[in-house]
């Protein structure tokens, strides 16, 4: 049943995203698929009555084995009661003791390295942060649409948008990382179109391209 | 001077596995996605850039935005140097405002504010008023963003500065272009919707405690 939900809806059921971050078109298969979900846990569960007389057969037949009484004589775990005397200089003595060792270990550890970072990579492929944003665009009559920018090394076939309806709205949520992108939809396969809802600037080609800032703090967008 | 040439060659030596490893990244990342003429200008003007302190990967990437683009090899080379200018130009900005050494994510985000339309000097005005808490690579990316959406470079300048002067939370500063967004969906221009939001600035002094406006003491604490 769940593979068949997108997988920001799964993220729902799991409780990682709330209704409210669902995108406004999975609203509604979020609330179908709580709806379900919260049906299932208040089924009844009924158990068949010979249950209870099958269970408790089972239970006086281990406990009648004397095999089973003798194992349990031998590892069943008892109360031990120890008395130590001891004089209070040794305590001190001993946590002393324990108190230089630490020290001593933590001296002679090896200072914690940076982690390894491949020089290959740039740091904002290296980050993990990255924030969900949104892609929409009103392309009426498109066959196809795509959106390619710095977030993936402008691959124009990496991130399809899928149709929202038949209104000519296209979407789709990605996760880019944090940093300043630049990106454009790609309609079918050809027109390279700047977002008419974000802030463009010159591509250096005679175009505009489109820019979104993903700031770490507060996981927002410019 | 014997001394002085025997330093340069060791630092020659030094620096030049470094270059030549990062040609080699470059020249990697670019294969197959631009023509050769392409791969081999991009690696000198990479490795010029990086020798200069900074940051090659918007070069790398405009390289690749050219090829995806199917933009003819000599349009490409000729973007991908003026970016690197650009990248100069921004550093250049960020030490008249005051940072001597910035990072990349502060000379990308001045870049963007020159490819938005600030000036030079607007550039650096923003970041001499950018000191804690305010981050000069935000402020700059918020005004970058504000111009692109089409600001006037001058009155996107005033707005932050009088954000800051009012001692706005930095935090305050991200939602501006979404302020300027709203206005322009409700049908103003761009400079009415800023002229808006700074209008709200003057009305609605900052609420950072630690805010002291510029040229009064800080307040002594009373004591009994």
């Amino acid at each position: 049943m769940s593979a068949q939900y997108h997988p920001l809806v799964k993220r729902l059921l799991d409780g990682e995203l709330s209704l409210a971050e669902l995108p406004a078109e999975l609203r509604a298969e979020g609330e179908q698929a709580l709806r379900l979900i919260r049906g299932v846990d208040r089924a009844p569960v009924t158990l068949p009555a010979t249950l209870d007389a099958r269970v408790m057969a089972t239970v006086r037949r281990h406990a009648a084995s004397p095999v089973r009484r003798a194992w349990r004589r031998l590892t069943a775990p008892r109360d031990v009661e120890l008395r130590l005397r001891v004089r209070p200089w040794t305590v001190w003595a001993g946590a002393l003791a324990a108190a230089a060792a630490v020290v001593l270990l933590v001296s002679r550890a090896p200072a914690p390295s940076s982690p390894p970072r491949d020089a290959g990579l740039p740091a904002r492929v290296a980050s993990h942060d990255s924030v969900y944003v949104r892609f929409v665009l009103y392309a009426p009559g498109a066959q196809r649409v795509t959106v390619a920018g710095t977030f993936n090394q402008w691959d124009q076939n990496a991130a399809p948008l899928a149709p929202a309806g038949t209104n000519g709205v296209w979407t789709t949520t990605l996760a880019v990382p944090v940093g300043q992108h630049q990106y454009a939809f790609i309609v079918d396969g050809e027109r390279w179109v700047a977002d008419p809802r974000a802030p463009a600037v010159d591509d250096g080609f005679g175009r505009r391209n489109s820019v979104v800032a993903v700031i770490a703090q507060g996981a927002r967008t410019l | 001077m014997t001394a002085l040439r025997s330093a340069l060659l060791a630092a020659v030596a030094a620096t030049l596995p470094l270059v030549l490893a990062g040609q080699g990244d470059v020249a990697a990342r670019l294969d197959g996605r631009v023509p050769p003429e392409v791969v081999r200008a991009v690696q000198g003007i990479a490795a010029a850039t990086a020798a200069r302190g900074l940051p090659v990967e918007p070069l790398i990437d405009k390289a690749i935005e050219g090829g995806a683009k199917h933009v003819p090899a000599d349009r490409v080379i000729a973007a991908v140097r003026a970016l690197a200018a650009r990248l100069d130009e921004a550093r250049l900005a960020l030490r008249q405002g005051g940072i001597e050494t910035p990072g990349a994510d502060v000379v990308e985000g001045g870049a963007y504010a020159l490819s938005a339309g600030l000036s030079r000097r607007q550039t650096s005005d923003l970041v001499r008023v950018s000191r804690p808490p305010y981050d000069p690579a935000l402020t700059l990316r918020v005004a970058a963003t504000l111009a692109a959406l089409g600001v006037p470079p001058q009155q996107t300048l005033d707005l932050m500065e009088s954000m800051i002067s009012a001692g706005r939370a930095p935090g305050d500063l991200l939602d501006l272009p979404s302020g300027v967004q709203a206005g322009v969906d409700q049908g103003a221009t761009p400079a009415q919707a800023a002229n808006g939001l700074a209008r709200g600035v003057a009305q609605a002094p900052g609420q950072n405690p630690n805010f002291v406006p510029p040229g009064q003491a800080k307040p002594h604490p009373h004591k009994p």
